[in-house]
């Protein structure tokens, strides 16, 4: 177990190292952020006082040493255009993005589960092609129309909700169901297909050949076993809900790391942009580990195969 | 501009000011504070509500501490809010004499002697005093600091209100620069930034200005609170919420539901629908920015840009008035001139710019084009890869086919410094400053974007850098846009209005209060609506 564990470990620690080496890389690809900074048509000196002040005068390599000596602190660098620590910025706005992230899941599992179930007992009726309408859509619209849509009806036209910003419980609801409702989708067709599964496994056929009722064959024995795939994604789920909602919070003006992540790009914040997106990939890396270990625990067979 | 601003204008340019003209722009100053101050003083009500901005880019806490200003005219949107000036523009006054009640320019243009108000203070209660303005020039690190710093040989300052300016050489511009273009007439108070630090400084930000700092969440959020001892006068709104939308439809969302009451920067359809939306209030402004396509292989004889018939039909060909009343309702400005805004020194008044696709034909035709050509390629900022696209489509009506190149801002303006681009640059500017600011920036040789210049012109810009004379330097800016137009060095499309929103409690908005000022201002003219 020790051995499969530190092997793990290894892997994660190797993911965030060519993570970082290519975020840190590929954000100077971008082009020079001084040129944002600065008044077009500054002078040479401007620019290099500017790059001095960041910099980004040293060498790549030595650039790229200060700051996996700066991370091994915990230190994240400071925001070119905020001039304030990433990590502060970052830990204001995760809160914010985690709350979001909370109650989108919470829509999508409400949704997807139920609706899923319901297509599997129903399949080819009704429900079942109703939910793969839902699925199809959710997969397929993209959340800045539906975002944008749903201000417009709810906001503009109904005024029954505020349009955007944070504050109260009521910002809340469109944004988490422009998010939640792809992640619903998922979730439904994942519902679906292992209770489909489930349905068709020899424990439940002889539950129904001893007289149990339908509703008792489905919620007791069928739905638990059919439920273990779906809440190990949704749990994944969650994680990458939190770092890749930035469209949803852009439109809604909803201040989470997505929207410090969109400005960081918009302003070329190489800080910025390294911090979210290490932080993003350090929390789904962990995540995955939690997952591979509790894996292991719960079947042994893993670990000695590995 | 009136006649009376100009010549208001004037004095304050020029350097051979006369003791009648000295005691006039004293005057000015006094008695601009005499007709604000005291009657308004003693009515003044307590400032009462708040009122919420959608805004629409993030704000920085650079834009908090003058001596960083960038020359872009988006963080004065914070600075007259938060900060005052020595000299600014105001309504009706291009250099409205703010901090100092008085300037006044020495006979040789080597000195300006400002006077300051004694009744002016930071928002701690200090006083604004001379060492503070001493120290706000000497820490002053934004736009063109360097210009700055090379031109001025000392400040001195004999006493608490009084500072002086010694130049190195006579420079007719440095009002221009010191009062619009740059940070460093924005007076910080000395003693606090010591104490504080620059980081500690944008912080918790102290001014002069008519609000005062309350708080700031990074890219959310910025609140300001009135400021009762103001020295023009108590503003009347308590409290200024700025909040960050940066989508254009949650924006007007926003301003339809209520949840803000001046929306920025709303184009297009939208800015249509915010006509047709009962309530809500369209405001366009004119910006200083200027827009036009700059032709940058007319020096090379074996490029088709060579010939100017081939730039006169280019510049023929584009349907202003469509474009016009397409992305911008008609109301950008079609002044004719490509780099120069309309108000600013030395602004010259062209022919109106014709659309006549015929002409342009013909002219296509006598250069050896009857069929029209490949023109090449046409770089744009993408912000603006609207205009760029119906810009393009009315060339190829006339026959000259051209690819559409939009490229990112930052990467734009870094590849059009480094001349990297060919055959035809969208350029644009919205940078404070006067007729020669822009004609050496985009114009004449040495300028950032310039890739090719021609000796007459530029002799006549070296000329009128050392002109003292006001009436004469007009008059050689003048002859030098002149030649610009009369050779198509470049072809004008717009000057660019800001259109933006006001819902329905905004009493005055401070929209166009002050000239080629986007945002709102002063605030402290700014009202509820019954208040």
């Amino acid at each position: 177990m020790k051995r499969y564990v530190s092997r793990r470990v290894g892997y994660c620690l190797l993911s965030l190292f060519l993570l970082s080496v290519t975020i840190f890389f590929f954000v100077r690809v971008t082009g020079d952020p001084a040129t944002l900074l600065v008044e077009p048509g500054a002078s040479e000196a401007d620019i290099a006082a500017m790059h001095h002040q960041f910099g980004l005068d040293k060498p790549l390599w030595v650039q790229y040493g200060l700051f996996i000596a700066s991370l091994a602190h915990g230190d994240l660098g400071k925001s070119f255009y905020y001039r304030t620590p990433v990590m502060e910025l970052y830990l204001s706005r995760l809160p914010n993005s985690l709350y979001l992230a909370a109650v989108a899941m919470t829509f999508s599992l409400i949704i997807g589960i139920p609706s899923g179930v319901l297509a599997s007992v129903r399949v080819g009726r009704f429900w079942d092609r109703a939910g793969k309408m839902f699925t199809l859509l959710g997969l397929s619209l993209p959340p800045f129309w539906v975002g944008l849509v749903l201000i417009l009806v709810f906001s503009v036209y109904l005024g029954w909700l505020p349009s955007s910003g944070a504050g109260t419980p009521l910002h809340l609801i469109m944004p988490a169901f422009a998010l939640g409702w792809y992640f619903a989708a998922a979730h439904m067709r994942l519902t679906r297909s292992s209770m489909l599964e489930v349905l068709g496994s020899e424990y439940v056929k002889l539950a129904r050949l001893k007289g149990l009722p339908q509703v008792l064959v489905i919620a007791k024995h069928a739905f638990k076993n059919a439920l273990i795939p779906v809440l190990t994604l949704a749990g994944i789920n969650l994680v990458i809900m939190v770092n890749v909602a930035t469209v949803v919070e852009v439109v809604f003006a909803w201040p989470g790391i997505g929207r410090l992540l969109y400005e960081g790009i918009t302003f070329r914040d190489f800080p910025v942009v390294q911090g979210v997106v290490l932080m993003g990939g350090a929390m789904i890396v962990i995540v995955n580990l939690v997952v591979d270990i509790l894996y292991a625990v719960i079947d042994p067979r893993i670990r000695l195969e590995s | 501009m009136n006649s009376a601003i100009k010549r208001r204008e004037s004095h304050a340019n020029r350097s051979g000011l006369t003791r009648r003209d000295v005691l006039t722009l004293s005057a000015t100053g006094v008695l601009a504070t005499a007709t604000t101050l005291a009657p308004l003083r003693v009515l003044a009500a307590a400032p009462q509500g708040q009122l919420t901005w959608g805004i629409h880019v993030s704000l920085a806490p650079t834009w908090f501490d003058p001596a960083e200003t960038p020359g872009l005219i988006t963080p004065f949107m914070v600075l007259y809010a938060l900060h005052d000036a020595m000299v600014k523009p105001m309504p009706g006054q291009p250099f409205a004499p703010s901090l100092a009640e008085s300037v006044s320019a020495s006979e040789d243009g080597l000195g300006y002697e400002f006077v300051l108000r004694k009744e002016a203070t930071f928002h701690n209660g200090d006083p604004v005093t001379a060492e503070d303005v001493k120290f706000s020039f000497e820490r002053y690190r934004g736009a063109s600091h360097d210009v700055m710093k090379a031109r001025v040989a000392a400040i001195e300052t004999p006493d608490q209100l009084h500072v002086n300016f010694k130049l190195k050489t006579p420079w007719p511009d440095f009002l221009t620069f010191y009062g619009s273009a740059t940070g460093a007439g924005w007076i910080v108070p000395k003693k606090y930034v010591e104490k504080v630090g620059d980081d500690g400084f944008k912080k918790a930000p102290i001014g002069a200005g008519p609000y005062r700092f309350v708080s700031f969440t990074p890219g959310v959020e910025l609140v300001f609170e009135a400021f009762e001892g103001y020295w023009r006068k108590t503003p009347s709104v308590k409290r200024l919420v700025f909040k960050v939308i940066p989508e254009e439809a949650t924006r007007l969302a926003a301003l339809k539901h209520g949840e803000v009451d001046i929306a920025y920067s709303i184009r297009g359809e939208l800015a249509e629908e915010l006509q047709r939306t009962p309530g809500l209030t369209l405001k366009p402004v004119d910006s200083p920015a200027t827009f036009w396509i700059s032709f940058v292989d007319q020096w090379d004889p074996k490029s088709l840009w060579h010939d100017a018939r081939v730039r006169k039909a280019a510049g023929l060909a584009i349907d202003r008035k469509s474009i016009n009343q397409a992305l911008t309702l008609g109301f950008s400005k079609l002044t004719g001139n490509p780099v120069v805004c309309n108000v600013f020194d030395f602004f010259w008044q062209p022919p109106e710019p014709a659309y006549d696709p015929a002409q342009a034909r013909k002219l296509l035709a006598e250069a050896g084009h009857p069929n029209g050509f490949d023109g090449g390629e046409y770089y744009c900022d993408s912000s603006y890869s609207n205009l760029g696209e119906a810009v393009l489509n009315n060339l190829g009506e006339v026959g000259i086919q051209m690819k559409l190149r939009p490229v990112e801002r930052a990467a734009f303006l870094k590849e059009w410094g480094e001349k990297k681009f060919k055959n035809i640059v969208m350029g644009g500017s919205g940078a404070f400053g006067n007729a020669a600011t822009r004609l050496a920036a985009f114009i004449v040789k040495g300028g950032p974007y310039v890739y090719g210049s021609y000796p007459d012109i530029d002799d006549l810009f070296e000329k009128q850098a050392v002109e003292l004379d006001h009436g004469k330097r007009d008059a050689i800016l003048q002859k030098i846009q002149q030649l610009v137009q009369e050779r198509t060095v470049a072809a004008p499309i717009w000057q660019l209005a800001f259109i933006n929103g006001v819902g329905p409690r905004v009493g005055e908005s401070g929209f166009g209060l002050i000239p080629t000022f986007a945002y709102t201002g002063p605030y402290e003219d700014i009202t509820l609506k019954g208040s």
